[in-house]
């Protein structure tokens, strides 16, 4: 077998240099959460508690991190069987080819910060493109940000455009580096293009569809300048979620002791339900058969 | 009489300008006027081999001056000036992250004049030979009022901001659309002067076209977005209702006991109109930010607004279709007026005005800044008395007047060719909030970043029908008294005191 | 029943197509607006609905103050981005080529749990870290420094590379490590020579990806800097006044765009070069 004295050459560089940076931000984040800083007191004097027991209390929070599971879990949704669709579509021989598989590119691309001012502009309900076009149809104008159901719509198609792209890139080089034996074999078998997809494409393609199933959970709860540009939380608290009422809480009230607290709490239970997921996900899409 | 002085104390000032000997007209002023930072006086420095940093707003709006200024005063002085520009969404944090960590990044700061509470102990005050300067002397007293904290000013003032009434002359001398009012109505068509009659004329004009452009009109633009400046927004609507001229001792809180007062009738009262107001804002408009809002009314969209100037002076740009078609008019307010201190509403025949000395731009320099000389001189040299006549006239540059030689009517219609009318609107208008005695601030107390998103967050809940007027304030009430708690009584007491004097006129 | 299939393929394809364009068509009609063109209404054709104006384009190039400096950010984002993403990509690579090859343990924890550790880094929410990283790069003297945000791009990029990079290398049948030993190479040569040519897909996935996040990351860039050095996303911010310039964004997002589409045009022909079947005989 393999050189064993050499994996360390391989692992610990990048694990090493990644620790170095983060070690820090991570453990004194962790601190902070204990402490009081805020607006007027900053430094890290010892508070105890008493953050965490104010977020058990603090039912916008938790009514945001309902939310967020809420929207990530659907745009991902979207993302994924939208992006795996299109991948099946471009991955053999097609026309424009080539075109189709960078223009499907390109939303990824954008800035979202910048990109979703443009969202915005859209779906100004007076002067955007697309309540005109549907008025031209001779439908009615639809609220597009203005209502709680039609935001969360409008906050997760932004999503959708921006980042089907990823999922749709990953999954594309993951059918591109499939082995052809399989598939030969299953023609020899005479399966049909459903029975291959099931039976040959989907288990082939399952680890990397729970690794970019997991990324774009991590990566679309994060959502927040998109939130704040698009609705700012609003209507009411309709669209806030989780990291976007963390972003108001530390950056817009410098709550950042209290900010602390919220986010950790966050990524303990984000890191929970990220390894309950990909277990379940490896148990539907591996051991299925 | 005093417009008069004003003019002769003006010719005074520009007298020895004219005999001077440098022409300075290159850089756009009409004449340089002689004083503390004119451009000759500046000019006379040599700053060279030093840097000076500013943060400062997005281009245009507080932004291009910025820099403009900054361009200038690195030629004259042979200092290297740098300029980082930031939306205001992102201006707080950028400042107050170096604050808190000790890391000296800007010398200069322009952001909103409502932080002072928090940046207070990171600014330097405005040294006596700024403050006695002839420029300084003629800004107005509520400019005044709005950079000092307690007894020491430390904000510079560059800049004039508050919240007014914007209509569409068009319409409201309109006599077809008076008579169609009338007969709808059975009263006169006339400039609001409660937020009753705003309502009314709002709805009648909502959602047809008067104007014949073929498009829909609307009856009110508002900033109603949660976490935009939608807080400003509903201090201004209720203030008439809340704010009552006999009765001191806090507008926010009860000074005394510090229990917050956002959810007393008053108050509660301003929030059931805003939530009805929703019905006569355009399509989107209860998602409407400052940018939507000064599109809405200054692309001609919309009767009715209040706010900021930005949709006056976008609605009089020289492209725009409706250009001298807009007056200016003091907030509305309210006959009926909650009394809190015998727990009663107070009828006034003449409306109960109370102006929202809204904050703006300002600036100031760093405490830590190892340039504070060059950093005042700056500040100084921006808003010398050439400067100002220069910035006021560009209309993106987003300065408004702060002087007591700048409500001249006769500047705005003979250099930006507004309609007599209009420009006499505007100056009343503006002019007329420094006189009032019933007068609404900020809540310059520390945290306020924190009262004000707490109170937008439950004012947005009502509006979007999550809760009742009342239950929602209540709940930022509850949060008040929380913040309050966290912070420290005694501390937001101390801050608020001196808001409340100023409210009181006690000085 | 074939036909059908076809046109119906290529009827998703264009939809979808059109989906992805219509906003930047948007975006191009929109850039040659003024306000005044705004105000009237949704309009898209120049000349016929509303007067072009070059406005939205040329305040990118018109330099400090009166709109901003395009050129400087751009150059600084590029080499930003191609830094952090080079180095990324380098340690990452390696670093999943370990997880993917070799089995590690350490009290409770597995190969699964070290690389679930990479790609929790960023998990957490950027806001409360800005504090501490604003803070270290304060001690290294890195603040406002184009060094100190490749800095903090590298833990942001890595993981993504460690993430991706293991799904490809455990693609790749073990047959092919141990022939290329054999036939006398080292772990560092047969990784070089004869792993990597065969993931060609995964690298230009994982490059991709790092470049995307570098390139379009707005918050550290804004947080970590003062006046000296911006990024793009920064300076084109700062042109989002109390109006919003719909004309100035919409150009910027198109030039901004420009790069990271020719790069897409440049790579996308290697992500069929994996081909491993051939590799194997």
């Amino acid at each position: 077998m393999l050189n064993l004295r050499h994996k360390y050459v391989f692992l610990l560089p990048g694990l090493l240099v990644l620790l170095a940076i983060i070690l820090f931000p991570l453990l004194f984040t962790i601190r902070v959460s204990f402490s009081s800083w805020d607006v007027v007191m900053p430094g890290l004097d010892w508070f105890g508690g008493r953050n965490y027991t104010r977020m058990w209390a603090d039912g916008r929070f938790w009514e945001a991190m309902q939310r967020l599971v809420m929207v990530a879990v659907s745009s991902v949704a979207l993302q994924y069987v939208l992006g795996f669709s299109l991948a099946l579509l471009v991955w053999r021989n097609i026309r424009m080819k080539r075109f189709f598989r960078v223009l499907f590119l390109v939303p990824m691309m954008t800035t979202p910060v910048i990109m979703t001012v443009i969202w915005r502009t859209i779906f100004h309900e007076s002067l955007g493109p697309l309540n005109n076009f549907i008025e031209m149809l001779g439908l009615p104008a639809v609220p597009w940000l203005s209502t709680a159901s039609t935001a969360v719509i409008s906050l997760v198609i932004v999503e959708v455009w921006q980042w089907t792209p990823f999922m749709f890139l990953l999954l594309l080089a993951g059918l591109l580096s499939l082995p052809r034996e399989p598939f030969q074999a299953a023609a020899i078998d005479g399966a049909g293009p459903v029975r291959t997809f099931f039976n040959v494409t989907m288990p082939l393609m399952a680890p990397i569809s729970i690794g970019a199933l997991i990324i774009r959970l991590i990566e679309a709860s994060k959502i927040m300048e998109t939130v704040y540009v698009l609705t700012a939380g609003g209507p009411g608290t309709a669209t806030e979620t989780a990291s976007y009422y963390i972003y108001i809480r530390g950056l817009r009230e410098f709550q950042i002791g209290y900010a602390a607290a919220l986010s950790v709490t966050y990524l303990v239970l984000m890191i929970i339900a990220l390894t309950i997921i990909a277990k379940i996900l490896a148990r539907i899409m591996i051991l299925k058969d | 009489m005093r417009k008069m002085l004003i003019t002769t104390a003006l010719v005074a000032l520009m007298a020895p300008s004219m005999v001077m000997a440098k022409d300075y007209s290159k850089y756009g002023i009409d004449k340089d006027v002689a004083g503390l930072c004119s451009y000759e006086a500046i000019d006379a420095k040599d700053y060279s081999g030093r840097t000076l940093s500013i943060i400062t707003h997005a281009v245009p709006v507080m932004g291009e001056p910025t820099a403009l200024h900054a361009k200038q005063f690195g030629e004259l002085t042979g200092a290297k000036v740098k300029v980082v520009h930031v939306p205001f969404g992102d201006l707080f944090q950028r400042i107050m992250i170096p604050f808190q960590t000790g890391q000296s990044a800007y010398d200069v700061m322009f952001y909103g004049s409502l932080w002072i509470g928090d940046f207070n102990r990171y600014l330097a005050p405005v040294p006596e030979k700024y403050r006695n300067s002839k420029a300084m002397k003629l800004v107005t007293p509520n400019y005044i009022d709005v950079a000092t904290l307690g007894k020491q000013m430390i904000q510079y003032p560059i800049d004039g901001d508050r919240h007014y009434l914007k209509y569409r002359r068009d319409v409201l001398e309109n006599a077809d659309l008076k008579k169609k009012f009338k007969d709808k109505t059975g009263r006169e068509l006339q400039v609001p002067a409660t937020w009753e009659e705003y309502d009314e004329i709002a709805a009648f004009f909502n959602g047809w076209d008067w104007d014949g452009d073929g498009e829909k009109n609307y009856g009110s633009a508002e900033v109603v977005k949660r976490d935009d400046l939608m807080f400003s927004a509903f201090i201004s609507r209720v203030a008439g209702y809340a704010k009552h001229p006999d009765v001191k001792g806090g507008f926010f809180f009860d000074l005394e006991t510090m229990t917050p007062l956002v959810n007393s009738p008053g108050w509660v009262r301003g929030l059931e109109m805003f939530i009805k107001a929703q019905r006569f804002m355009p399509p989107g408009g209860n998602n409407f930010g400052l940018g939507d809002e000064i599109f809405s009314f200054g692309g001609g969209q919309t009767l009715f607004s209040y706010s900021w100037d930005d949709a006056f002076i976008q609605a009089m740009e020289k492209k725009s279709r409706i250009r001298n078609k807009v007056m200016a008019a003091p907030l509305p307010g309210s006959h009926e007026v909650w009394n809190r201190k015998t727990g009663k509403w107070d009828h006034f025949d003449t409306p109960n005005r109370a102006p929202y000395i809204t904050w703006g731009w300002t600036s100031a320099v760093a405490a830590s800044s190892k340039n504070k000389d060059m950093a005042f001189d700056y500040l100084c040299f921006f808003s010398n008395q050439a400067n100002t006549p220069h910035d006021l006239q560009i209309g993106r540059f987003g300065v408004n007047p702060y002087r007591s030689n700048h409500f001249d009517p006769a500047f705005w219609t003979e250099k930006l060719g507004w309609d007599a009318k209009v420009a006499d609107s505007y100056v009343k208008t503006l002019s007329g909030m420094d006189d009032s005695k019933n007068r609404v601030f900020d809540l310059r107390v520390p945290g306020v970043g924190q009262f004000m998103s707490s109170l937008a967050a439950g004012v947005s809940e009502a509006m979007a029908g999550q809760k009742t007027a009342q239950e929602a304030l209540d709940g930022v009430a509850r949060e008040w008294s929380r913040i309050v708690e966290r912070i420290g009584k005694e501390r937001v007491r101390d801050a608020y005191a001196n808001v409340v004097a100023l409210e009181d006129n006690l000085r | 029943m074939f036909v059908l299939y076809r046109s119906l393929k290529y009827f998703v394809l264009l939809v979808w197509s059109a989906f992805v364009a219509l906003p930047f068509l948007w975006a191009l009609t929109t850039s040659f607006k003024t306000a005044n063109g705004v105000v009237s209404g949704a309009t898209y054709i120049p000349w016929l609905q509303y007067e072009p104006s070059l406005e939205g384009w040329k305040v990118l190039f018109r330099g400090e103050g009166k709109g901003i400096d395009i050129i400087t950010p751009y150059l600084n984002s590029l080499t930003v981005t191609l830094s952090a993403s080079f180095i990324s990509l380098l340690l990452g690579t390696l670093a999943a080529y370990g997880l993917s090859r070799f089995s590690w343990r350490a009290g409770p924890i597995r190969n699964a749990d070290i690389t679930f550790f990479f790609i929790s880094q960023r998990i957490m929410p950027p806001i409360v870290l800005s504090i501490p990283f604003f803070l270290m790069l304060r001690m290294l003297g890195l603040l406002d420094s184009r060094a100190g945000l490749v800095l903090v791009y590298i833990a942001l990029l890595m993981p993504i590379v460690v993430w991706v990079m293991v799904d490809f290398f455990n693609n790749i049948p073990r047959e092919l490590d141990e022939t290329a030993m054999l036939d006398g190479c080292g772990p560092l040569e047969t990784f070089w020579r004869v792993i990597l040519p065969n993931c060609k897909p995964g690298l230009v996935v994982a490059g991709l990806f790092c470049i995307v996040f570098g390139w379009n990351d707005f918050f550290f860039a804004f947080i970590l800097t003062f006046t000296e050095t911006q990024l793009l996303p920064v300076a084109i911010v700062s042109l989002n006044s109390s109006v919003t310039p719909w004309w100035s964004l919409s150009a910027s997002s198109l030039i901004a765009v420009v790069p990271l589409v020719i790069l897409a045009f440049v790579i996308e022909k290697y992500l069929s070069s994996g081909n491993l079947a051939g590799a194997i005989k």
